[in-house]
């Protein structure tokens, strides 16, 4: 890749409000369209710092700043509208962390890209609501935490406790929460309170290689380790009344849980099951791409249609996956408090889904198309009226989960029709990270990130201790500028905000 | 990949075995993620530390014990692919049955012309009562992946996902 002069490199990009930039072509070879990043005035100076740093000679590849990560991306076949970075935006494999890319179905040429939905498929949110407040919970709060540590599997080499066998787990994958259902883990209601209801019908399990299939049944109910947790939250502040209302959420004070949690290494080894065909697969249907980790597949072909198929196998995974965790929340909770989960009124707000390609339809160009979306650490945030949205949330919107980082602040969203015009209704995820985590471990230190998070008065359960520097609240962006940039750019709109009173993480 | 015959041996061993050789590896910075670098006289002993490295930071070893043997055999096209499969095998050794967390690595078959590697990798069933739990690696991947062998010092640089 050609190393510019930053001052060159200056000339293609151009402010075009005050939270966001327009990318122009030629930025990077072989463009097909512009691409946009959001960013408020601070994480513009890290974007740019970034870029800085890139143009250094002597500086070799390990990974390529954000913005440059976009461009490759608006190289790619058959895209439509911009390549889009959101605020959280951080380097990553080939597509950057926080892009959102939309291809149009009916051109032949376009590509689906296994990069461009992430590692961890179906990486996503859940939000549980409760009829407790803080009072009843902060005197109980240690032996809550303990409670659902104990009964939800969590950390490196731990093993689901739902039993579970090979059949087991073919139907799951086919059935995604209609399995949970008709095992009874779930109530009925979780579905319509979830993307896809989750469900993604095109699922195959027999796209799925049995080395996923190995990795993932041992798995499946645990949390995960890294970035992943259960966090018990009081609802701190409520913008939108109305929007908070037709969620469930009343007041101030009152509690949640959320869950980040994914596809576990069923849905890393069908991404890298996929990578592996589709690089082959390149070579053979001529595709040309700025990055050797942008490996993709024509729609169309086996390989596309295969992994989008192996795909949905896996979101359904990870549905099932916290749908799972949700039955041992809620037994947890009842258990603590001498009541049923009915009783305590935990309904799902909604769950979604991070990390994931979905075919939707948009308008571009003022003609309505089918497109293939690809968020990779970027969440949907439909509009109101959209009809893919349950009927409780048709006039305000879809509710969009962002989660905090430990300790940090967690938010709820919803989607607006500026952010369907301009990003295909997609926003951020998350933080997204600023320090990695070698430097985080040497700078931060493990009781000093403990006794912040005391000092806060939140409890917590971690299984690795080496983790907790890595995700120290100081390694990541912040969370609340992100939300704040999404909600200042238009494409999506802030409704509650949440804090952390207990935490549980791999 | 194709399902597999996990083949091994109980211990104890021959005492050479229980020798844990210098540690060669360290880890490097990388935004979400983390980089192994792994050195030696030759790319087999590169390779084996990588291992190593790998398994030392989904669990701290000093609380492994060489109680069994398991082999693995993995191909590739080349010397990149090769590591790849070579280290995807490792993880598929401990996230799967046997569950298999390994403080030694020995590779016994270094083939560079059909790009076959047989190792041996020391170690025992990964035990949550015993075993500290580190971090998670989700994946292998080639993102600034390689291999120096021009040098007397060889050396190997892996990204892992985690």
């Amino acid at each position: 890749m050609v190393v510019r002069e930053y001052s060159e490199e200056l000339q293609y990009l151009e402010r075009l409000t005050p939270h966001s930039w327009r990318i122009k072509k030629g930025f990077q070879p072989n463009m097909n369209v512009e691409c946009k990043f959001y960013v408020n005035q601070h994480l513009e100076e890290l974007m740019f710092e970034e870029l800085k740093n890139s143009c250094r000679p002597g500086t070799i590849g390990g990974f390529l700043p954000g913005m440059k990560q976009i461009a490759n991306v608006a190289a790619l076949p058959g895209i439509v509208g911009n390549s889009i970075g959101l605020p959280d935006v951080h380097s990553g494999y080939g597509f950057a962390i926080g892009n959102m890319a939309a291809f149009d179905i009916s051109n032949p040429d376009s590509i689906v890209s296994p990069g461009g939905v992430g590692f961890d498929i179906n990486c996503g949110v859940r939000l549980l609501r409760t009829n407790l407040m803080e009072k009843d919970v902060q005197q109980v709060k240690e032996s809550l935490a303990q409670s659902l540590f104990d009964h939800i599997p969590v950390g490196v080499g731990s093993k689901g406790i739902i039993p579970m066998n090979a059949k087991d787990l073919e139907e799951a994958l086919e059935m995604g929460v209609d399995w949970s259902l008709r095992e009874g883990y779930v109530w009925a209601e979780d579905k319509e309170h979830c993307e896809e209801y989750g469900r993604m019908l095109n699922a195959d399990p027999s796209k799925v290689s049995l080395r996923a299939k190995k990795r993932g049944l041992p798995q499946l109910g645990t949390l995960g380790a890294g970035n992943h947790y259960a966090e018990i939250q009081i609802v701190d502040e409520i913008f939108d009344k109305y929007a908070a209302t037709k969620m469930g959420i009343d007041c101030i004070g009152q509690v949640c849980v959320m869950i980040h949690s994914g596809s576990r290494g069923f849905g890393h080894q069908v991404a890298t099951d996929a990578l592996v065909e589709m690089e082959k697969a390149m070579a053979r249907d001529k595709i040309e791409t700025n990055d050797r980790q942008l490996a993709c597949a024509r729609i169309n072909s086996v390989e596309g249609q295969n992994y989008l198929n192996a795909m949905a196998a896996a979101a359904n995974f990870a549905w099932v996956n916290r749908s799972s965790m949700t039955f041992l929340t809620r037994q947890a909770f009842a258990k603590q408090f001498n009541s049923s989960p009915d009783d305590l009124d935990m309904h799902v707000i909604y769950d979604v889904s991070h990390n994931i390609a979905k075919i939707e339809e948009h308008i571009v160009d003022g003609k309505l198309k089918t497109l293939l979306v690809h968020r990779k650490g970027s969440t949907r945030a439909f509009p109101p009226y959209h009809p893919l949205i349950p009927v409780d949330y048709q006039l305000t919107g879809q509710p969009v989960l962002i989660g905090g980082t430990m300790g940090t602040c967690s938010y709820v969203l919803t989607g607006t029709h500026k952010g369907m015009q301009e990003t295909f209704g997609s926003t951020c995820h998350g933080a997204g990270r600023a320090l990695s985590r070698a430097k985080s471990r040497r700078n931060i230190g493990y009781q000093d990130v403990l006794d912040k998070l005391q000092q806060s008065g939140i409890a917590i359960r971690v299984a690795s201790p080496k983790l907790v520097m890595e995700e120290a609240p100081e390694s990541y962006k912040d969370v609340t500028e992100v939300v704040d940039t999404c909600h200042a750019a238009g494409i999506s709109k802030k409704a509650i905000k949440l804090r952390p009173i207990a935490v549980i993480k791999g | 990949m194709e399902d597999h015959e996990i083949d091994g041996e109980l211990g104890p061993f021959a005492p050479e075995v229980y020798d844990i050789p210098w540690k060669q590896y360290e880890y490097l910075d990388h935004t979400a993620d983390v980089q192994l670098h792994s050195w030696g006289d030759t790319v087999e002993e590169c390779f084996e530390q990588c291992a190593v490295a790998m398994f030392d930071y989904i669990s701290e070893l000093d609380k492994c014990d060489i109680l069994e043997m398991r082999r693995v055999s993995v191909e590739g096209h080349d010397m990149l692919s090769l590591l790849y499969n070579f280290l995807d095998e490792c993880l598929f050794m401990f996230n799967c049955e046997p569950f298999f967390l390994a403080k030694k690595v020995k590779i016994i078959e270094f083939d560079r012309t059909a790009w076959k590697i047989r190792a041996e990798l020391y170690g025992e069933e990964f035990d949550l009562e015993k075993h500290p739990q580190g971090t998670e690696v989700k994946a292998i991947t080639y993102s600034n992946m390689q291999v120096h062998e021009d040098k007397p010092q060889k050396e190997v640089f892996v990204i892992i996902d985690i």
